[in-house]
């Protein structure tokens, strides 16, 4: 009885999640498709969006990895308090984030001042969405890197040690192919949050418009036969990460 | 719990970004007043349009910028009638922080907001009525200062990334620090203690006098689908309001609109700068009876 129960609640909620997708792509998926071809402005935008996710996660990668290994791996002082800060943006509104961001990096500020007298624009430019992208997506990959790295023993690596391997070696050699996967799997899930983050780019850089901001501006604009088309290429697209994701899992 | 929740009216509210800060207190007191609970959504004129075409949201009371999107996207099928309430004229807002405050006049603000040193910002003429108000006002000003090529010039210089998409969004980049100068209503500089350059009348689309004036310069914005354009014409700015059809709270509508516009909140109204009509004017049929017989401008 209770299998049933279980059986039935889970396909209600597969169905939650499925239908709307579903409908998405079924009325705009063709339109949209065919409209990649004569819309520049949608391949724009969704070139800049791949473009900043992308270098958003890289940046990611090289800010959160040292600092997931350091809460997989070390105990300290203020642990507690670093995971907790790393986890903020996560729970901040989206756009009280991009503000927050601007209080910091726009122009008024004194590193923001330092930055626009150097040429570097925040604000109104595609490093203003990198930062949003950044900000609101690094905490998911730092915490899903942080289980990937405790998940290999440590015990392989203080037998690299003793193996005359230093700190770095060891973790090159050792830890990073053991948890590749996971990163990788951790980087494909902040690369996701970051395509559709809408709130935070907002606030900062509404032009150049990427997808989930042009799709609000159709819908706005043109209303939601236009929009459609436009959510449902992101859709469609979108499902190139979760394939790779899967490919990963297969292995 | 749950009778309780249900005893308690709701008004549900759509209203222009520029109009929703002098217009905070106004539904403070309409709820102490009443204890109807008011459910105010905020954003630019299309924003709102599409929410009740598009979206099927319905609100009890829609106050926008331009009481011309009413006749344009909402009658007959969402609306029978709206009235004008307010006027409002186009600014150029600044902060002591912005680059040339100290200099900048009445007479010199072309040339400054030209300089290429400074941050303008303007509202996205695609969807916010004040966007294509700061193109019409460009062009105003070509004509009026007798510079031509200064409609161009002035719009080459507030810049794409420099565009938001309401009125109250660009007058927060320029609280902010990130923008120098905008284009934006007199009412948001005010109620935002902006500092603000006055414009002459025959260009701030500010004077009901002026009509014909205004009338001679239009604008290509963005039509109803994708690739067509549509010409607006320049005209006194006219804040409209309405009671759409399908209110799902129209005895608390009527309540409001019968409180908005009594003498005391009118007053207080104007007292936060908004620049209220003497009565509203009414335009088409079905409107509370109270509204009717406006004298207007």
């Amino acid at each position: 009885m209770a299998s049933v129960i279980v059986a039935i609640v889970a396909s209600l909620f597969l169905l939650f999640i499925v239908g709307p997708v579903a409908g998405l792509v079924g009325s705009g998926g063709g339109r949209g498709l065919a409209s990649l071809v004569s819309d520049s402005e949608l391949r724009q935008s969704l070139s800049l969006t791949a473009l900043t996710a992308t270098t958003a996660t890289f940046l990611g990668i090289l800010g959160g990895t040292p600092i997931a290994y350091v809460l997989a791996r070390r105990t300290f002082r203020g642990k507690a308090l670093l995971a907790a800060i790393m986890d903020l943006p996560l729970v901040i509104p989206h756009p009280v984030a991009g503000i927050a961001l601007l209080l910091v990096l726009g122009r008024g500020t004194t590193l923001g001042s330092a930055l626009y007298a150097a040429g570097l624009r925040v604000a109104g430019s595609p490093t203003g969405i990198i930062c949003a992208m950044l900000f609101v997506s690094a905490p998911l990959y730092v915490s899903a890197a942080r289980e990937s790295f405790a998940r290999v023993d440590a015990r392989f690596e203080a037998v690299a040690r003793t193996l005359g391997d230093d700190a770095w070696r060891a973790f090159r050699r050792v830890t990073l192919p053991l948890s590749a996967r996971g990163l990788t799997a951790a980087a494909i899930v902040m690369w996701a949050r970051a395509v559709s983050e809408f709130g935070a780019i907002v606030i900062l850089t509404y032009n150049p418009k990427v997808a989930s901001v042009l799709s609000y501006d159709r819908f706005t604009a043109f209303g939601l036969q236009e929009a459609l088309p436009v959510a449902a290429v992101l859709v469609l697209l979108a499902l190139v990460p979760l394939a790779a994701l899967r490919a990963l899992r297969k292995e | 719990m749950i009778g309780l929740l249900a005893a308690a009216d709701t008004l549900v509210l759509f209203v222009a970004a520029s109009l929703t800060k002098p217009l905070q207190p106004v539904l403070d007191a309409f709820t102490a007043q009443t204890g109807i609970v008011v459910q105010r959504e905020s954003g630019a004129s299309l924003e709102h349009v599409r929410k009740i075409t598009d979206l099927h949201r319905v609100p009890d009371v829609l106050l926008l910028a331009d009481a011309d999107v009413f006749p344009r996207y909402l009658m007959p099928a969402h609306a029978t009638w709206y009235a004008d309430f307010a006027r409002n004229r186009m600014v150029v807002a600044y902060t002591p922080k912005s680059r040339h405050a100290a200099e900048i006049t009445a007479d010199n603000w072309m040339s400054i907001l030209q300089r290429g040193d400074v941050e303008i910002g303007r509202t996205d003429p695609r969807i916010a009525p004040v966007g294509y108000r700061t193109l019409l006002m460009f062009q105003l000003a070509e004509r009026y200062y007798k510079k031509p090529g200064l409609a161009k010039s002035l719009f080459d210089h507030a810049p794409d990334r420099n565009i938001r998409p309401n009125a109250a969004e660009l007058a927060a980049l320029l609280a902010a620090g990130e923008l120098d100068y905008i284009y934006d209503y007199q009412s948001v500089a005010e109620s935002n203690g902006f500092r603000y350059v006055v414009l002459p009348p025959q260009i701030d689309l500010g004077d009901a006098h002026r009509e014909k004036d205004y009338e001679s310069v239009s604008v290509q914005v963005r039509g109803a689908s994708p690739g067509t354009t549509t010409t607006v014409r320049g005209e006194p700015i006219l804040y409209g309001m309405t009671i759409p059809r399908a209110a799902p709270h129209p005895v608390s509508a009527d309540r409001f609109v019968a409180y908005l516009f009594s003498p005391a909140v009118v007053k207080q109204l104007r007292d936060a700068h908004v620049d209220m009509l003497a009565n509203p004017v009414v335009h088409g049929s079905g409107a509370p009876a109270g509204l009717r017989g406006g004298a207007g401008r």
